[in-house]
């Protein structure tokens, strides 16, 4: 899995927040009557994204397959791993992943539900000096991932079993 | 080391624990747990207890002590977070769901510590929480996913002293999972919150995308918290606390 965004850049803005949140925090006293919010569920067709309690995204969305046992986190492993095929209500989502000495090396979407417009709508106005390396050398290192519930719905789904096969 | 999944909550989770006779065990332990919550506090089934408080078929008067507490404990929430965070829909429904997935979390970190399990690492739905090292002795590594690229990571942060719990949320493209009284602040994508604990993490994840820089900067100060947001325009901002964790790694 590659890490995205340099170290630098995080520096800099850094130093912007802090600048920010020190001139923000003489004025700050969480004003009463400010945006009111949480994560819910609105409806039983949602596509389960942070929620708790959303209906799972598809029957077909469960990872059956989970890591060798007594495989020690040192053992080296190797192969392309497939995630399960997850479905939402804007489309399957599925995702491979490339494993060699038990580093990822790589993760390729197999379908992703709004592959077109909406990322590269998104990757139009993300500063791309934000979007380089940070820490490449962590990136084979990770534990597990996490990430925000509307990301996660099913990309992480799938991925996650396919890390799970993996037995990283 | 094992890795456990199963499905809960309308999502999966994750339990990646060292191999013991009684593991098997453990891991059906928390399931149960999960599973325990979700039934009580899924607005999605009809049967489940805040379902028919919310269909005026059970006062909350009448409620168990679990609902209301946990209530009481969202209600803390709102007001410590100055309203940015609420159980409250629009429609007046009490819906838990804010903290229930954390609550469960807690609940099986207890469960599991109880049985003497002391490395874990537990991701449910995005939200992770971790106990004790890896095997190999190094402290649980967290990955965060970059919001404009699902591929990618945007960090990944150790879990070591007293962090053990990172919280994501996201407004962005589908704001349906979050709700608001008045307009949600829009700046940021993304905000990840790590934390001593996971109901502070994940709380605070929401209020942070809900309430907007003026928020994040009264948090940081009130609560012993890490944050790395992603602004609409794609920019990054961190804590100092986060990229001395990132200067560690």
């Amino acid at each position: 899995m590659r890490t995205r965004a340099t170290l630098s850049g995080i520096f800099a803005s850094v130093a912007i927040l802090v600048v920010g949140w020190q001139a923000g925090s003489a004025a700050v006293t969480a004003a009463n009557g400010g945006p009111t919010a949480s994560t819910t569920t609105s409806t039983g067709t949602s596509t389960g994204t942070s929620t708790t309690t959303a209906p799972a995204p598809s029957a077909s969305a469960a990872p059956t397959t989970t890591a060798p046992a007594a495989a020690p986190a040192t053992t080296a492993k190797s192969g392309t791993f497939t995630g399960s095929d997850v479905g939402t209500r804007f489309g399957n989502v599925q995702v491979k992943v490339v494993v060699a000495d038990g580093k990822i090396t790589d993760v390729t979407p197999l379908h992703l539900t709004d592959n077109g417009g909406r990322s590269v709508q998104i990757s139009n106005y993300a500063a791309p000096i934000l979007r380089s390396e940070v820490l490449s050398s962590q990136s084979s290192q990770v534990s597990t991932v996490g990430g925000a519930t509307y990301t996660s719905e099913a990309y992480l789904t799938s991925l996650q079993s396919a890390l799970d096969q993996a037995g990283i | 080391m094992g890795s456990h999944v199963f499905e809960t909550m309308g999502t999966v989770v994750s339990l990646a624990i060292a191999d013991a006779p009684d593991v098997d065990e453990a891991v059906a332990a928390v399931e149960r747990h999960f599973g325990a919550f979700d039934g009580r506090f899924s607005l999605y089934s009809a049967q489940s207890e805040l379902s028919r408080v919310a269909s005026g078929q059970l006062a909350l008067t009448a409620s168990s002590d679990e609902l209301r507490s946990t209530y009481a404990s969202a209600l803390r929430w709102r007001d410590d977070t100055g309203g940015a965070f609420t159980p409250h829909r629009p429609d007046g429904v009490i819906d838990l769901n804010g903290t229930v997935k954390a609550l469960a979390m807690q609940a099986a970190a207890d469960e599991l510590l109880d049985r003497g399990f002391s490395d874990w690492c537990l991701n449910a739905g995005g939200d992770v929480l971790c106990a004790g090292n890896q095997p190999d002795g190094k402290p649980w590594r967290v990955g965060v996913v970059d919001p404009a690229d699902r591929s990618a990571l945007l960090f990944s942060i150790p879990m070591d002293g007293t962090r053990h719990a990172v919280a994501t949320s996201g407004s962005a493209e589908r704001g349906d999972h979050i709700w608001t009284a008045t307009a949600i602040d829009r700046s940021y994508l993304q905000a990840t919150v790590v934390a001593d604990d996971i109901e502070t993490a994940d709380v605070l994840a929401t209020a942070i995308i809900a309430g907007g820089p003026d928020a994040l900067a009264s948090y940081v100060q009130r609560w012993s918290i890490d944050v790395l947001t992603v602004a609409r325009d794609g920019s990054l901002s961190a804590t100092p606390g986060l990229t001395a964790a990132l200067d560690r790694a």
